[in-house]
């Protein structure tokens, strides 16, 4: 039916900045998206992040017109699979219903809430909540999103672009038989009327909608709402973009709703979202063979149960799966910190970023001699951004949370090098050039197919030897400031580190500051692979300017003036754990003074042992051999170089004793963390707010894509299509994908490789301590009093652990 | 202005507006400001202070969205007068704290109203 609201002019209430404030909170209602070449983990819940967990769970699902929880058949599965135990389930079931009394109170004969509870999660049929039918202007507004945002993939670019998305976008239209065909012919000549100012487009739509204040709110975010992974990129260009790559082409939130703003002035009606199912409560009892008489006053529980939507079984398992990994991991940690640490005086200290896939490589290495690790976040407190020795593009390698404070210039390599790297590209600019022109593109098929085919071949059949490997980064230009850092940073920036970690001044005669990197090629997830903390960036740059700046004299001299004199024959060296391979780089060792070879042979050798020994039990879970991780780093046809951050669920904050004996299985981010150095909570704060907040972005990322891989993940990735250099659709249209592809996060045989569930955040600290940091910081009330994260604390000394329950106080 | 110690000088009277918000809200008070026509405005990052919701402090170190900022924008009265209408519809959702104020500046013309390019 057309709704079409009057072509006549209107007048709006809302003036251009109210509506801007209105746009700017709608905005928040999807997380930021950031380009393929810099994949930054999100919750893509971000919005309701306000909201305790299991409501925005369920709004969140509602708005985004998503799955709210995994299909019960994978939960069903995953429980066959002993991924999670039975018992686990059945106790969550329990605490549920309120605990044992109200779930084991009999209804009928041998019949508890328990009891129907525990059919609905295993035995009954269940429909899952089917998929909400897509807006029937959302692949026309997708359409023009994808010819806007085009960042030089396109052979020609849309014209007008300078104009804005939306007026741009209103030029064309006149000559866009789509939009004639969704609006009909009367409704398309809206746009010879709407303003051409977006927000006063936005206000006009509103008034002629009929919204008043608090409708206007809903509408506005249902707009962003509807092609969120669109809506996402326009919250990165706004927030997070450089001036670069947005030249030539303004956008803003404002434009992409007022296309929408358009869609709904012209009565293109968006579809009913379908409602949850929920099971009869009679064929609940029929299932126990109960009837209405007989259960009395029971069949309330009956119909309580039976009401229970697929989200809120599918929040049982999860609170099974979390619950279990937390039983298993607390009592281990406190009975470690009861035994309290080991002395040691290492060969060699290595600091690694808290990453998950850094535990398993860290447990190996230590395996094989004398050496201590630790965990600190990958961008080792640097403020850096990267300018790449050809003046391209700025990389940021910092978190998010953080804007780059100094430029750090990449060392040219040699002339013969930088020769190569001219010719490689211009030859690739040519050819994508050609092969994409209207008039050369069949000639250059009919020229080069040969070469291709033979290079096809190659890269298929002996990959190692096709010359296909990701791109190495250059140095960084360390001259006597080190890129621009003053004197007090560079002291800072080291001082942070000793702090941070708890290192402190008891320092080995070497210190490898470790960053990490994926490898793959042909993978437009692969920055997905690299530090999160680096900006989706691989961390050895970063490595490599702490390392200088530590073993800078005057910066060891202004250590010393604070208290923190380090052993003149410590001596720092940089690396970069690739953990595809799991191949650890070492940069500038010869560099090194004759006095510490020795020791960098063995810590060499040592780090050759622990990288088969890893890369062994990494094998065993992706079912392939060793050399074939080393073969799939640089074949481009592999879809699962390594399983990336699969299966993380916990964080801790402590020293590395706390965590040495066991084995985490690559699922903890470790920060190391010294209580007895932080009386005031300082480094705590700094952890808690910033590592950890980082952390539940990832935790929430591999969440939300698992549950509903469509709606928040990226889906297959044998039909991705990168659009525009910026990100990928499915198929040949459509919206931005927002989360991970299908295969980071399934097996092959479609079973769950990641369980869905919240993270854990272990504190070694003094109770006080922790309290009065979460009551300073209103983000760690929101993110542990609403259920985002669960957290539990370990008191030194005593080993006694309590978790920190959902009304803020310890129980 | 009538006080007799700036009877030399050319002032001109305009409004003050001042907005202390969470420093991951700066982006709504920015579109806020830009879209009233305000063509510039001063950003404090890092404040601290008591509130409500007690004690407030950023650990910008590692999270420069922790804390508090606070604007300090000066305009004619109509544009400062939007930004307040805003303002308000924001505080419904966020918290923060706005003020206002008569002020006189010296160059009026750096606070010149931007038209948007409608």
């Amino acid at each position: 039916m057309n709704m079409l609201s009057p072509l006549t002019m209107v007048q709006p209430t809302l003036t251009r900045a109210e509506t801007a404030a209105l746009v700017a909170l709608a905005a928040r209602k999807v997380a930021p998206l950031w380009p393929l070449q810099s994949a930054i983990a999100v919750n893509p819940l971000s919005g309701f992040e306000e909201l305790p967990f299991d409501q925005a769970l369920a709004e969140g699902a509602a708005a985004f017109g998503a799955r709210p929880g995994l299909p019960l058949a994978d939960w069903r599965a995953l429980v066959a699979a002993g991924r999670i135990e039975r018992g686990a389930v059945q106790r969550a079931a329990i605490a549920r219903l309120g605990g044992a009394s109200a779930a084991l109170t009999p209804i009928g004969p041998d019949v508890s809430p328990w009891d129907l509870l525990m059919a609905r999660l295993f035995d009954l049929p269940v429909a899952d909540q089917p998929s909400a039918p897509a807006h029937p202007a959302a692949a026309w507004v997708a359409k023009w999103c994808a010819a806007f945002f085009d960042q030089g993939q396109a052979a020609s670019a849309m014209p007008g672009r300078d104009l804005g998305l939306y007026r741009a976008v209103l030029a064309l239209l006149p000559h866009d038989r789509q939009w004639h065909a969704l609006a009909g012919a009367q409704a398309a000549r809206l746009i010879d009327v709407v303003p051409r100012d977006p927000l006063e487009a936005l206000a006009e739509a509103l008034e002629a909608l009929g919204a008043d204040a608090d409708a206007a709110e809903r509408l506005l975010a249902a707009w962003v709402l509807r092609l969120p992974g669109w809506a996402g990129h326009l919250r990165w260009r706004e927030a997070h973009a450089e001036a670069g790559d947005v030249a030539g082409a303004p956008a803003t939130m404002a434009d992409l709703i007022a296309l929408w703003a358009l869609v709904d002035r012209a009565g293109i009606a968006a579809p009913e979202a379908p409602p949850a199912p929920a099971a009869d409560p009679a064929e609940l009892a029929a299932w126990f063979k109960l009837t209405q008489d007989q259960c009395g006053a029971g069949w309330a529980s009956i119909e309580a149960v039976a009401a229970m939507t697929p989200g809120e079984l599918g929040q049982v398992f999860m609170a099974a799966a979390e619950t279990a990994w937390r039983d298993a991991l607390v009592p281990d940690l406190a009975s470690a910190v009861r035994q309290g640490p080991l002395a040691e005086t290492p060969d060699a200290q290595l600091v690694f970023c808290i990453d998950v896939r850094s535990e398993p490589f860290r447990r190996a290495l230590e395996a094989q001699g004398n050496f201590a690790t630790l965990g600190y976040a990958g961008f080792f407190g640097l403020p850096i951004a990267r300018q790449g020795h050809r003046g391209d593009r700025r990389q940021r390698l910092l978190p998010v949370l953080l804007a780059p404070q100094v430029i750090v210039e990449e060392a040219p390599p040699p002339l013969q090098v930088q020769q190569r790297e001219a010719l490689a590209g211009a030859a690739s600019g040519w050819f994508a050039a050609v092969k994409q022109g209207l008039g050369s593109a069949f000639a250059t098929a009919e020229a080069s197919g040969w070469l291709a085919g033979a290079t096809m071949a190659l890269r298929t059949f002996v990959p190692r030897r096709a010359g296909l490997a990701a791109p190495q980064q250059g140095a960084p230009q360390l001259d006597h400031d080190h890129g621009g850092f003053a004197l007090a940073d560079r002291i800072g920036a080291a001082a942070l580190l000793l702090r941070m970690t708890g290192l402190g001044t008891q320092t080995a005669r070497l210190v490898v500051i470790t960053g990490h990197g994926g490898a793959a090629v042909n993978n437009p997830y692969a920055a997905a692979l690299d530090c999160g903390a680096c900006g989706g960036h691989r961390g050895g740059f970063n490595a490599r300017v702490l390392a200088a700046i530590c073993n800078d004299p005057a910066v060891r001299a202004g250590l010393a003036e604070q208290g923190l004199a380090l052993p003149a024959d410590t001596l720092f060296i940089a690396g970069e754990h690739n953990t595809t391979t799991d191949v650890v780089t070492l940069f500038d060792g010869d560099q090194l003074p004759a006095s510490h070879r020795d020791d960098l042979a063995r810590l060499r050798a040592a780090l050759d042992r622990a990288a088969l020994a890893n890369r062994q039990v990494r094998a065993l879970a992706l079912g392939r051999s060793a050399d074939d991780l080393i073969t799939g780093s640089c074949h481009w046809g592999e879809v699962r170089p390594e399983w990336g951050l699969t299966g993380n669920a916990g964080f801790i904050v402590g020293p590395r004793w706390l965590t040495r004996q066991l084995d985490l299985g690559g699922r903890a981010f470790l920060h190391s963390y010294d209580p007895a150095q932080d009386a005031d909570g300082s480094t705590l704060a700094m952890i808690l707010t910033a590592p950890m907040v980082v952390a539940q972005w990832i935790n929430c990322q591999y969440l939300f894509s698992t549950i509903d891989n469509r709606v928040w993940g990226a889906g297959d990735k044998t039909t991705h299509n990168p659009v525009g250099r910026i990100g990928v659709v499915q198929g040949n249209g459509g919206d931005l994908c927002v989360g991970l592809p299908r295969q980071s996060l399934f097996d092959d045989d479609g079973l769950p490789r990641h369980v869905p569930q919240r993270l854990l955040t272990v504190v070694h600290a003094p109770f006080d301590r922790v309290a009065g940091v979460i009551a300073a910081h209103p983000i760690l009330a929101r993110l542990f009093g609403g259920g985002w994260v669960q957290l539990v604390v370990i008191e030194p000394g005593t080993g006694k652990a309590r978790r920190w329950a959902r009304d803020a106080e310890m129980g | 202005m009538t006080d007799p110690n700036f009877a030399d000088l050319v002032l001109h009277q305009l409004k003050k507006i001042e907005v202390i918000v969470r420093a991951e809200d700066q982006r709504v008070i920015e579109d806020l400001l830009g879209s009233a026509g305000l063509g510039g405005w001063t950003l404090i990052r890092d404040v601290a202070g008591l509130g409500h919701g007690g004690f407030h402090q950023g650990r910008t170190i590692f999270n420069d969205q922790s804390g508090l900022v606070m604007f300090v924008a000066v305009g004619e009265p109509a544009p400062v007068a939007d930004v307040a209408r805003g303002l308000a519809r924001v505080f419904r959702n966020l918290p923060g704290v706005t003020f206002l104020s008569d002020v006189a500046v010296l160059r009026s013309d750096y606070f010149a109203t931007v038209r948007p390019n409608a």
